[in-house]
């Protein structure tokens, strides 16, 4: 108290370039104290707070409203023409006007998904009811009003358009249940196909092309061929039959459009919602958003190929770091007699921890990639070179490099989880006949699993993470098929696959409609963050307790 | 007890022993041979280049003018002075085609050109015959693979007038221009160019034009002369050393005349490209020459000396490009013979050969065939990497078509005859930049944010802080890189003012704020506000700072830059405004930075002993000269140690900067502009590297010049901690 009192008596001494009586800079006793400094470290610490939150709140807000349903806004010019739409965003420019971002979908007839509108150009403002909001399969969405629907070419009119939209889309979907069954016997002929052909390359590499095997299977290639042909056939029946039930409908400058009922995704009123409306919408698209596949390339519909692939790679780098990181983290401290060697080696793992991510891509391209993948390739898979089976980028080949790379994070969690453990422990383990395994085993490992735990956390967050090396081992924009399914052998490690990580790149970076793909970026961005910082809040939880478990023991 | 339990336990406690031991050492091992095997990947890189002789049993005559080599090194053909071509096959030495040009002629060829896969032969009756010789892959009904030479006459209608001492013939290689050019070096020092064009009428018959030039004579006598690969430009050496340039395009017109050499320039040639000349004087010197422009003004391009290359001992008389790449063969008077590659000015190979009288590389640049006094020799190369020298890598490069020497990174074109440009120093320029710009945002933040952390926030702030950091921590880069590239980007374009005033409002809003709470001072109210929560008074401070800056915005540039900030930039200070630019970086990567320097220096910071700083308390400082004068010195190594891990990161971070700069291999110091890093380097790079050529080889030393980086950095660091945990572990 006394010194602040002192203090007050001066308060032109805050200013450093006054001279005071001393005369020079910094001289002044408020300067001296260095107070200033004390509210600059906390400026500092608020600037980082404020960055974090930045970001947070900028994630959520995109990704939490990308599937809330807006109010459709319809616009009509002063020039005559009229504009149909949801408000994306509104902003000021230079000269003070007020203009606002429109998203009039309808790729297929506009060519461009968003339109700014400056306010001093509209004439008139209204939310029509009617205004439908139609999501496709193809072109993205629709906008507009339902004229009518024609069921097997036959127009419906003894009911409103809507209610029978309604009808036939659910008829539709009844109907689906027999096109996805052709479908997917002809995906399973086609998979028998290939694995008869991969038969015959390896008769023909090893010579036995005149085996009765090789007749037989010729024989039923020839026989499933048939069988395809008649399949093919009837899918294309039950297809045109559903090309003739078409919804008519009209833009809001009154272009016809018609959409088969089979491209509708789902469609809705979004001026006419209620509340309960808008949030199963929303419940219906987050579903949608973990269980689908992804639409139009990769900018709508599902993230399940990629949140698959993402947690397979975690799973299978898990199974090949997390042993081999605890091994050795055990050697180092149990094992290995303290000395020079060790700590170089202590060191060199803290050091591998640092290495930048993509020497380690570099590293398992020409290594694992190029290295054991050809081998195995030539060891193995001779009849279907040159065609790279392993010795191409796959999930096993990308599971392992990010495995190398979160191995250094195990090895330290594990080492300084077992260091925490009081040496006194382990002593009257030993007093009481214990051997070192038992010890370590009934008493270390147990003691040391939260710590442990928390290294094997942090690993997957940091592989959740990653981008940059999957990229050169094996992730791709789009997988045909995923790494495990119920063909034999049923985990395909060779394939490559889809990452959030990745995804988020791709769509942000790589698609050719950057705007459009926003959403979808903000979403998937969310997810990654949301898993990420999940994952790492449970290993800090733990990692806490840990700390006060061991706190009581000392 | 149990003797057999006993014995059992005392088996597996050995077993695991050394199962444990030698899983742990197997996994260490494994992990430090990462280094070892990228290392391996790009020495080659550096390895000398070694050639073979190859057995064989080809015999030619030994008035052979030409001799050559197909790319699968399995012919070898020959064209005597009489003008019989044959091919031999390399196995077995058994002649596999041949055409004789000579048959109803008495003379014999006295000259010699290539342009391409065609020969022009010049005899001493002064005609010329061109021939097309080339080597296709058959592939036989069982697979394996045959070469088959097509031999083809393609003389021209020829009419000659006066003795020949030299003739150049090319055929144009556009499909829809058909035609040719022949150049004519007369005995009378008179240069002759005859140039046939083909047109086609609407009605799809052809008409043949011809047109006839005659350029004077000299006052030198020409030596030597070579004809672009097109046909268009011409160029010519002087027995005084003079270096004549035409274009032949139109009319021809003398465009440089360079008083070169004090020699007679005794072989000329182009190298692959055309865009750069090779030449050979009498006393052995081998240069490459090229035109240049004197200022960025000028539209002419004059001659110049670029590339000097090993010398021989005696007169270079022949210069024979690679259809590769910017290699060169030379045969000297007394038949040395010298492979040299351009733009490294790598000195390749010395073939150590008795008296070469005639010699060839294969266009694959694998293979050389020679003609010596024993016989015909062949030789198999193995010289993968022929461009890339530790000149070309770390140094200044004259480039073709550069104005001047220059480190530039290029890998790849669209064409064959690209001089790849592999020099690595505008990637750590672009790294070094990166990193400094990120740290300088990072740095002070992190420290002194982990400061008031530690030292003057109370203990659950802490709490609650240290794992708010830690979780900023695991934000993935990619999602940095997004919101950097895709929100921040276009955010920080159309408030840059706004962005640049901050800087000046924010500390000024903070020193008032400081004013204003000294004054305040004088309230019971205030003055009993405790300590530890000046964070967060500050916060509305900032705020107010940055609002105060988003409403001066405008106004400010309208009175200053003229209304538009980003033009005023190009206008006034020739700086262009990039999208991507090293702001956004320095945003994006020192967020990713701040929480590993934050927790670091955090804890070092705590684990001073409190003793120090009670002690010094004690003894009458304040809070901050406690801080200052005992807690920074003693946690100074951990602080340091901290930035050093957080640097590392910041060089080899990839995703943020392959997002959010334009990628752009250029030098400039300029914050509004991108750069290229080693990181994003190989990302964007090495998927379209073909596995074991020199860009992959050249990426994979990117990769280990980047883990050294890092390994010395992160070292550094760790001996530090290392140090600092010891000092620390009697308290």
């Amino acid at each position: 108290m006394e010194r602040h009192k002192d203090k007050v008596q001066l308060p032109l001494s805050l200013f450093p370039l006054l001279p005071n009586k001393k005369g020079t800079f910094m001289k002044s006793k408020y300067w001296r104290e260095g107070e200033p400094f004390v509210w600059g470290s906390g400026a500092a610490l608020a600037l980082i707070l404020l960055l974090t939150l930045c970001l947070l709140v900028v994630v959520f807000k995109n990704g939490m409203g990308v599937f809330w349903v807006g109010p459709l806004i319809h616009l009509e010019m002063k020039d005559g023409s009229a504009l149909l739409g949801e408000i994306i965003q509104t902003s000021e420019n230079k000269d003070g006007e007020t203009c606002s971002q429109l998203k009039i979908s309808n790729r297929d007839l506009y060519s461009l998904d968003f339109k700014w509108v400056f306010s001093r150009d509209i004439e008139f403002v209204s939310y029509p009811q009617d205004a439908v909001l139609v999501e496709r399969l193809e072109y993205g969405n629709f906008i507009g009003f339902l004229s009518s629907v024609s069921l097997d070419n036959q127009k419906i009119q003894n009911q409103p358009a809507y209610a029978a939209l309604h009808a036939g889309i659910a008829e539709m979907n009844r109907d689906m249940g027999q096109v996805d069954g052709v479908k997917s016997e002809i995906y399973h002929l086609n998979q028998k196909m290939e694995g008869f052909d991969h038969r015959l390359a390896s008769l023909r590499y090893e010579g036995r092309e005149n085996d009765r095997e090789f007749t037989v299977i010729q024989h039923q290639q020839a026989e499933i061929q048939t069988k395809f042909e008649e399949l093919v056939g009837h899918l294309e029946t039950l297809q045109a039959a559903q090309h003739q039930n078409v919804a008519l409908f009209t833009d809001v400058n009154g272009t016809a459009v018609t959409i088969p009922l089979t491209s509708i995704v789902r469609f809705y009123k979004p001026n006419k919602l209620s509340l309960m409306g808008k949030v199963s919408l929303y419940l219906q698209k987050t579903w949608e958003l973990f269980f689908d596949d992804p639409r139009e390339s990769n900018t709508e519909g599902g993230l399940f190929p990629a949140i698959f692939g993402t947690v397979m790679l975690i799973v299978v780098m898990a199974i090949f770091s997390f042993p081999l990181g605890v091994i050795a983290g055990v050697y180092l401290r149990e094992y290995a007699r303290d000395g020079f060697m060790v700590r170089l080696v202590r060191i060199a793992v803290n050091n591998l921890a640092g290495i930048p991510s993509i020497v380690y891509g570099i590293f398992g391209l020409a290594f694992f990639v190029y290295g054991i993948g050809s081998s195995i390739d030539q060891l193995f898979f001779p009849a279907q070179l040159p065609a790279p089976t392993f010795g191409t980028g796959g999930i096993l080949w990308a599971s392992l490099t990010l495995g190398l790379l979160t191995i250094p994070v195990v090895i330290v969690s594990t080492e300084e989880a077992l260091g925490a453990i009081p040496g006194g422990l382990r002593e009257s383990s030993y007093a009481l006949g214990a051997t070192k395994l038992q010890t370590l085993v009934r008493i270390l490992i147990p003691m040391a699993s939260p710590g442990i735990m928390t290294g094997f956390i942090l690993a997957m967050a940091r592989a959740a993470g990653e981008v940059a090396p999957l990229m050169i081992t094996g992730v791709v924009k789009l997988a045909p098929s995923l790494p495990l399914d119920l063909e034999y052998p049923f985990f395909h490690l060779n394939r490559k696959f889809m990452h959030l990580g990745f995804h988020i790149y791709d769509i942000g970076f790589q698609s050719p409609n950057v705007e459009a793909a926003k959403p979808m970026v903000f979403v998937t961005t969310l997810l990654l963050l949301g898993i990420v910082i999940a994952l790492t809040s449970t290993a800090i939880v733990m990692r806490n307790r840990m700390k006060k478990k061991f706190a009581v023991v000392d | 007890m149990n003797k057999k339990l006993l014995k059992r336990n005392k088996l597996y406690d050995r077993l695991a022993h050394h199962v444990i031991t030698i899983g742990g050492v197997v996994v260490i091992l494994s992990v430090v041979a990462i280094l070892v095997l990228i290392v391996r990947v790009s020495l080659p890189l550096f390895t000398p280049p070694t050639a073979s002789p190859l057995a064989h049993t080809v015999t030619v005559d030994p008035h052979a003018v030409v001799i050559g080599l197909d790319d699968y090194q399995q012919n070898i053909f020959t064209i005597t002075t009489h003008g019989l071509i044959s091919v031999s096959s390399v196995d077995d030495g058994k002649k596999v085609a041949s055409l004789d040009l000579g048959i109803e002629r008495e003379s014999s060829i006295i000259f010699t050109s290539r342009n391409g896969a065609e020969y022009s032969l010049l005899w001493d009756d002064g005609r010329l015959s061109v021939v097309k010789i080339l080597f296709r892959p058959v592939f036989a009904d069982d697979g394996t693979r045959m070469i088959e030479p097509v031999i083809t006459d393609m003389t021209p209608h020829e009419v000659v007038t006066s003795p020949v001492k030299q003739a150049f013939f090319v055929t144009s290689s556009d499909e829809d221009a058909p035609g040719s050019v022949q150049v004519n070096l007369l005995r009378n020092n008179t240069v002759s160019i005859r140039r046939t064009t083909v047109t086609e009428s609407l009605f799809g018959d052809s008409e043949e034009q011809e047109e006839t030039y005659i350029i004077a004579a000299f006052f030198e006598t020409i030596s030597a002369m070579a004809l672009s690969e097109d046909g268009l430009q011409l160029y010519a050496g002087t027995q005084g050393g003079t270096l004549l340039h035409w274009d032949i395009s139109e009319v021809p017109v003398l465009v440089d005349t360079v008083p070169a050499f004090k020699q007679p320039v005794t072989a000329l040639a182009m190298v692959f490209g055309s865009q750069s000349l090779a030449v050979g004087t009498a006393d052995g010197s081998l240069t490459t020459w090229m035109g240049v422009r004197d200022s960025d003004a000028s539209t002419t391009r004059k001659l110049r000396k670029i590339h000097i290359l090993t010398p021989h001992n005696s007169a270079i008389i022949r210069i024979q490009p690679s259809h590769r790449d910017k290699s060169l063969l030379s045969r000297s008077e007394t038949g040395a013979l010298h492979l040299d590659h351009m733009t490294s000015e790598r000195h390749l190979f010395s073939f150590d050969l008795d008296t070469v009288t005639l010699a060839a590389l294969n266009d694959r640049g694998n293979g050389v065939v020679s003609l010596t006094k024993q016989g015909v020799a062949l030789l198999t190369l193995h010289n993968p990497h022929p461009e890339v020298s530790f000149k070309t890598l770390f140094g200044k490069v004259w480039y073709e078509n550069y104005d001047t020497p220059e480190y530039a990174w290029q890998s790849s074109s669209g064409s064959d005859d690209f001089e790849p440009k592999f020099s690595i120093i505008p990637l750590f320029f672009g790294t070094i930049k990166g990193t400094l710009y990120a740290m300088l945002f990072a740095l002070p933040l992190a420290i002194f944010g982990a400061v008031y952390v530690s030292q003057f926030a109370p203990a659950h702030l802490q709490q609650i802080i240290k794992p708010t950091v830690e979780v900023m921590a695991s934000v993935p880069s990619v999602v940095i890189g997004f919101l950097i590239a895709l929100v921040l980007a276009p955010f920080i374009e159309t408030h840059l003012v706004t962005l640049g005033l901050c800087f000046f409002m924010v500390p000024l809003c903070f020193l008032l704020f400081l004013f204003c709470w000294h004054i305040g001072q004088r309230f019971q109210l205030i003055r009993e506000l405790k300590g530890g929560f000046e964070f967060l008074l500050v916060i509305p401070v900032i705020l107010a700072g940055i609002l105060l800056s988003y409403f001066l915005a405008p106004f400010v540039e309208q009175q200053f830059f003229a209304g538009d900030f980003s033009q005023y930039l190009f206008q006034n200070w020739g700086a262009t405004y990039d999208q991507r630019n090293c702001i956004i970086i320095a945003f994006g990567l020192g967020f990713c930075v701040i929480p590993i320097i934050f927790s670091i220096s955090e804890d070092s910071l705590s684990n001073v002993p409190h003793g120090l700083s009670h002690a010094s308390l004690a003894l009458g400082a304040s809070r901050w000269q406690t801080v200052w004068r005992v807690v920074l010195p003693s946690a100074s190594p951990g602080i340091f140690a901290g930035s050093m891990i957080g640097l590392g990161r910041a060089v080899g971070e990839t995703m943020i900067i392959l997002m959010a700069t334009g990628n752009t291999p250029i030098m400039d110091w300029s914050i509004f502009n991108g750069m290229r890093t080693f990181a994003a380097n190989i990302a964007v790079e090495i998927p379209e590297a073909p596995v074991d050529g020199t860009l992959y080889r050249v990426l994979f030393l990117c990769s280990v010049l980047l883990f050294c980086m890092t390994f010395i950095v992160n070292t550094g660091a760790e001996l530090i901690r290392d140090r600092l945990r010891k000092k620390y572990a009697r308290y």
